[in-house]
């Protein structure tokens, strides 16, 4: 009884797919087994007649010329010599002659077809080189063609890398404070105050402060600790309406870093120093 | 693996069958009908004639076997030129080695076709290596019928009753284990290969293979 593991290998031996230690076993098991031998010699035959699977084609008559041509070519088969033995008894040299000049004249004779069959062998052999070497030519084309593409691909992205990374560059270096209220009648009141250092410049959006009378201003203040006290970065006034304002604002004096941002509620036009209360102040 | 087989010992491999084993049929221009054993027999004494030196014994034989052969390497290659090119050196080698041939051994057409087969695998690797080209030599279809209307109507009667057989005992297989047979036969891929290809554990494939070829073993072996 042969189990399964050998038939598998059977079967792949069949088909010529054996290999490394599958291949040692098989060959171990097909030596000791004469039952595995006519398995094995089955399953190669049927395995043979896969090959009537293929669809059908007529090989092009030419085909038949080129393979007589050949053998032609090739001469008799090397065990012909043993046929000149006459079963086992030694012929005389002299008798040879007749036969050798035969064999030369065959020979001169065969020589144009052995060219003509030397050449179109190697027109073959030459073909077949073009042929490779047109496909690599092709794929190569298709490879550079692929290789620009992604070239081009390649740079757009790297573009867009570069205006992201400067762009995060850029707001990397804002200061951006958030403002919260102060005040307890309007808790809500918020304003977001964003500072350019490269251009000593900021905006300021503030929401929900209260309206104020015609004789206040709001005052914005940026706190530089290289200043004793804030410099002023303006005054404003918010819409009655809504208690929004946005601003942008400079500061009075050359500020290098800024600790913090306020808002205070001063008389109108401002004063140099916070004299009023805070309103807004950042963390 | 198919180095294994080297040309001058690879018929060595293939053990002739008789009644109990496989073989085909063909349609004679008598209309008679040459039983599996005869044409071996036949196909046998063409190679003793051409061990002697006739050529004219070699023409029979590529009458009686270019078409099988050819088609095989055609399929597998799917190039004609090559395929060409195969049949060419296969039938040169069965003339170089004619005398070394021996019946009791193995069939002249098993000898053949597993020449064929695997110096177009051979090419088909080649090819992949040097290119990377393999992806457009095993194609997921492998397109049998498709070239048939190639043949004349006289070859078609010739081939057909053997191949007919043996398509007859594949399709009693189950779908699967025929896909598996057909791409270990024609593509030149590995069971891992396969296996890939197919989405499958390599141990179904090795097992699909096993019972396919198992069942058209019996299959062509009652048909036949």
């Amino acid at each position: 009884m042969i189990d399964e593991r050998i038939e598998d290998l059977a079967a792949s031996d069949a088909l010529g797919m054996l290999e490394g230690a599958d291949l040692e076993q098989f060959t171990a098991e097909l030596t000791r087994s004469p039952e595995l031998q006519r398995l094995t010699a089955q399953l190669r035959q049927a395995a043979t007649a896969l090959a009537h699977m293929a669809p059908i084609a007529e090989p092009p008559a030419e085909l038949r010329a080129r393979v007589l041509a050949s053998a032609s070519s090739l001469g008799l088969d090397p065990g012909l010599p043993a046929a000149l033995r006459l079963d086992g008894r030694m012929v005389p040299f002299r008798s040879w002659i007749p036969w050798l000049v035969a064999a030369c004249i065959a020979v001169a004779a065969m020589w144009p077809e052995r060219l003509y069959v030397r050449a179109e062998s190697e027109n073959v052999s030459l073909r077949e080189r073009q042929r490779v070497a047109q496909l690599a030519l092709e794929q190569t084309r298709a490879q550079l063609g692929d290789a620009r593409r992604l070239l081009t691909q390649s740079g757009r992205q790297i573009a867009e890398l570069s205006a992201n990374l400067k762009a995060e560059g850029d707001l990397a270096h804002l200061k951006i404070a958030t403002l919260a209220s102060m005040l307890g009648n309007s808790p809500a009141a918020l304003a977001v105050a964003v500072w350019d250092p490269t251009r000593e410049e900021g905006v300021l959006a503030v929401s929900r402060l209260p309206a104020l009378a015609s004789e206040k201003d709001y005052q914005l203040w940026v706190i530089d600790k290289q200043y004793s006290s804030p410099v002023s970065g303006g005054v404003f006034v918010v819409d009655p309406a809504t208690g929004e304002a946005h601003i942008v604002f400079k500061a009075d004096k050359p500020v290098h870093s800024i600790a913090k941002f306020a808002v205070s509620l001063e008389r109108k036009g401002g004063v140099p120093k916070p004299e009023g209360p805070i309103v807004l102040l950042s963390d | 693996m198919l180095s294994l087989f080297p040309d001058s010992l690879s018929w060595m491999r293939v053990v002739t069958l008789s009644k109990e084993n496989v073989g085909y049929f063909r349609m004679t221009s008598t209309g008679d009908i040459d039983s599996p054993e005869e044409r071996a027999n036949a196909n046998s004494e063409l190679m003793r004639r051409m061990a002697s030196g006739d050529r004219d014994a070699l023409a029979e034989l590529y009458d009686a076997l270019s078409r099988p052969l050819y088609s095989t390497a055609r399929h597998i290659l799917k190039d004609a030129s090559e395929a060409q090119d195969v049949v060419h050196d296969v039938f040169l080698t069965l003339w170089k080695n004619a005398s070394t041939f021996d019946s009791s051994r193995g069939a002249a057409f098993s000898w053949a076709v597993t020449l064929t087969r695997n110096r177009s695998i051979d090419r088909l690797r080649t090819r992949a290596n040097r290119a990377r080209l393999l992806g457009n030599s095993v194609p997921d279809d492998l397109g049998y019928g498709s070239e048939n209307e190639m043949l004349g109507a006289d070859a078609r009667v010739d081939l057909g009753d053997r191949a007919v057989a043996v398509r007859s005992a594949l399709a009693e297989l189950p779908k699967e284990q025929q896909q598996a047979l057909e791409l270990a036969f024609f593509s030149g891929l590995t069971q891992r290969e396969i296996s890939e290809k197919l989405s499958e554990p390599i141990g179904t494939v090795k097992a699909r293979i096993r019972r396919g070829l198992l069942k058209l073993r019996d299959a062509l072996a009652n048909r036949l």
